[in-house]
Order: structure tokens, then sequence, then C-alpha cells
């Protein structure tokens, strides 16, 4: 589903690249949970996953597809995308809109109201809500669902759950299992220990411009 | 490309006073204006970037200048084709005549608008919006609720810039087709990206506003 082979990054040039000959691979099912300190290069590692950045060297692979020559949003299609801050994805009036806004843009016009129904009642979102007067919990469920309803078969999430509260982790770590257990393979940034054990079948952690698994 | 943004650094432009650099800023946009001589404004130009240059921001400069050239383009064949002075140079299909002092007075007025814009941006990369805000202060004793209004608002414009980046950058990665080489397609995908931005930018002004009512500045008096 995802592979990286000997992929490294820097930012400038010059400078000791932030990522050093990366290899890893995720299959389909799997929940990989990437963990690493502060400033670590996760979510520059996770850009490069659907293109949003290119590899200096080495290559990034997508469900066949490499990122090098694809444009991000065609590989968009197949890696569903959730930024550390959610404020940057959502850009609609009411939550409903949103979600469709998403699935209009894969294409999918057919699938708009029983996909997002499901979904918002996964979450307990109201569709008629304005995601930006949402608490920041709910407009974090927003951005979620709209990355959701796409059903993308890679599952890029950025610190998922630090701006949701005990029971709202819970649910959406239920619902994001779910999606793992029939296929879909997942790969989320976290510094929440806790949420990494009862989640992963993978573990890596970034240190140093190196990954271990 | 940061075009607003302050870079630090040692040099002898970034350690002179700022109230210097802004009196200097506007007194060669000034000579600019009052000039009718092409060259005395190329002149500027060149001496301009020569500055950047040894701050370090050579390449900056022209990148700027290079930036600026797409809407310059645009308003010299517009102003060209608008104004009808002298001899007839060619005439275009339509019968649109491209008269010489047309030529001339839109390339003065391009040439204007970028030696204005340039020391400019120079100044702000070079200047810290806080000594700025500082400087206007003590020495030209302007409000200091006014100082720092402006002080603020230029530490907002790198922001906003990065901000419409990671903007874009999301809706790409959700399928948006931003990174396509058609110009139609993509104003009209930017379209909506429009309401974060502004929505953030209010949040981000009235957050601001209020952190430093919190410090003891009044700003509503
Ligand atoms: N666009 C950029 N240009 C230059 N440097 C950058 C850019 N984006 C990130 N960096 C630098 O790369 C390093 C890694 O950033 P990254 O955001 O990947 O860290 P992270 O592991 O996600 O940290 P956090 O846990 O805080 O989210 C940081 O030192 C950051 O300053
Ligand atoms: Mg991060």
């Amino acid at each position: 589903m995802l592979k990286f082979e000997n992929v490294s990054f820097g930012f400038g040039t010059g400078k000791q690249p932030l990522l050093n000959n990366i290899n890893f691979g995720l299959a389909a099912g799997e929940f990989g949970v990437l963990l690493g300190e502060n400033g670590a290069g996760k979510s520059t590692l996770l850009r490069l996953c659907n293109g949003l950045l290119k590899p200096q060297s080495g290559t990034i692979t997508v469900c066949g597809n490499s990122t090098s020559a694809e444009k991000t949003s065609l590989i968009a299609k197949s890696a569903g995308f959730l930024f550390q801050n959610p404020d940057r994805q959502l850009c609609q009036k009411t939550v409903r809109e949103e979600l469709e806004f998403g699935l209009r843009l894969h294409g999918k016009t057919d699938e708009l109201s029983s996909e997002c129904d499901e979904i918002l009642e996964e979450f307990g979102l109201n569709p008629d809500d304005d995601p930006f007067s949402l608490s920041s919990g709910m407009r974090q469920y927003a951005a979620i669902a709209s990355v959701l309803v796409c059903r993308p078969s890679l599952l890029l999430l950025d610190e998922p759950t630090s701006w949701l509260d005990a029971t709202q982790t819970k649910t959406f770590l239920s619902v994001v299992k779910k999606r793992q257990q029939s296929g879909t393979a997942v790969l989320m940034i976290t510094h929440d220990i806790k949420l990494a054990n009862r989640a992963a079948t993978r573990t890596f952690t970034l240190q140093q411009g190196q990954l271990s698994a | 490309m940061k075009a607003l943004e302050y870079i630090p650094g040692s040099t002898l432009l970034h350690k002179t006073n700022p109230i210097i650099k802004i009196v200097a800023a506007f007194l060669i946009t000034a000579v600019c204006f009052i000039t009718t001589n092409h060259f005395v404004i190329l002149g500027i130009l060149a001496l301009t970037v020569c500055l950047a240059a040894f701050c370090r921001s050579g390449l900056w400069a022209l990148r700027v200048l290079r930036s600026l050239c797409i809407l310059s383009a645009l308003l010299f064949v517009v102003q060209a084709l608008c104004t009808q002075q002298g001899e007839v140079l060619f005439i275009l299909p339509l019968g649109i005549n491209v008269t010489l002092g047309g030529v001339l007075f839109s390339a003065l007025f391009v040439l204007r608008l970028l030696a204005c814009a340039l020391p400019l941006a120079l100044v702000f990369r070079v200047t810290k919006g806080i000594d700025l805000a500082n400087a206007l202060h003590k020495n030209l004793h302007v409000p200091y609720k006014f100082a720092f209004a402006i002080s603020s608002a230029m530490r907002f414009v790198p922001d906003f810039i990065d901000e419409m980046h990671e903007i874009k950058e999301a809706q790409t990665a959700r399928g948006a087709e931003l990174d396509s080489r058609n110009p139609f397609k993509k104003i009209r995908l930017l379209v909506p990206l429009c309401v974060p931005l502004l929505l953030s930018g209010v949040r981000k002004a009235q957050s601001a506003a209020i952190s430093a009512e919190l410090r003891g500045v009044s700003l509503r008096s």
C-alpha cells in the first residue's frame, strides 16, 4: 500500500537531512503508529507520503503510484490526509457540504447522501452546523469525517487526537479501527503512548533522521 | 518566496536606524515619481538590487522583480494601448495604434512601480517590526498604539502567506487539482479557500488584540 525505499529528505540544501535513508512499508489492514519528539520530522514524513513534498532521493510508492511521478491531487484519491490543524482543511458552510465537497473532488457524486449520513451518525455530527463555529473537538471530527467519507485505502493522520477529549478519542479510535479491519492501511502520528499501544499493529519511532520499528 | 518577511542578519543595513531606512525608502519613492527620466529610475532599481546583494539578498531581490514582472507586463500592455500620443510605431489588427508616447509613458509607469516596491520590500526584509515600532515611537513621536499596530500588521503578512500555502496543501491533499497547470481551473478552485483564510485571519487579529490588551496596551479608547 505504502512503500519507502532509501528515502532521504531535508529542507534547504547543505544542511544535514531531516530524514536519512528511510525504508519501510505498510500493507493493507495494518495500523502503523509513528512516534518521535517534537521536530523529529514526523509531519514531514507524512507530507512525503502523499507527494506534498517530494523525496530528494529514493522512491515512495502509494498503491503502485510513485509520488515523484504523480500529482498530489491524483494520489489523494487513494490517500486520505488529516492535517495537524483541522482549520486548514475545512472550507464549507455546513458539515454536510464539507463532506460532499470531498466526495465531489473525487468524482463520487452518486454516493453523496448515504455515505455522509452513516459517517455523521458515527461521529454524532449535526449536518447543518457551521464547521467553524463548532468546538475544537467537533471541528476535528468534521475534518476526520470529511477524509473518511471518501473511503481512502491509505489513511494518513497527523496527531488526530490532540483536539479530542477522552470519550471522543475512544469513538475516533473505534471508527478508524473498523476501517483498518476492513482493509484500510493507517499511518498515525501521535504523542499519546497509551493510544499508540491500543491502536497499533506496528509502531515506528523517528529519531535523528532514522526510523526504527 | 517570502516577499515581506524579516530575515535576521548582521549587515550594515540591518544595523541602520529603522527611521533612516524608512525615510530613505520614501525618498526613493518620491524621486521615482518626480523624475520622468527612464534611466534615473533604472539606476535606482540597479542601486537597490546592489544594496540587496550587499545584505546577501541579491537573489531574493531578483526573484521579487521577476514575480512583479508578470503584473508589470500586463499593466504595460494595457497602458500602452490606452495611451495615444506622438508618432505611431505600428498598427495592430482591429486598427489599434501603438504610439511612441504610449510606450514611453507606460514604460515609465511600470518602472516607477518596480522602483517603489523593491526598496520598501527591502526595508521590511532587514528591519524587525518591533524595532520599527520602537523607532517610530521614540524618534518620530508616533503614538505607541499606532506604531504597535503597524509592526503587528507587518508581522502578520508572512504568517498569512504561510497559512495560504498550508491551506492550498490541505485542499490538494483532499484531491483539489491546485497542482494543475491550468490557471482557470486553479482560480476556480482557489475561491472556496478564501473562507478559512479570512476566518483564521480575523481570529488571529482578535486574539492578538486581546493578548495585547491583557499586557496593558489599550486599543479601544
Ligand atoms: N516548510 C519548511 N521549511 C523549512 N523547515 C521546515 C519546514 N517545515 C518544517 N520544517 C522544519 O523541519 C523540522 C521537522 O518538522 P516537522 O513538522 O516534520 O516535525 P514534527 O515531528 O511533526 O513535530 P511536531 O511533533 O511538533 O508536530 C522542524 O525543525 C521544522 O522547523
Ligand atoms: Mg507535526
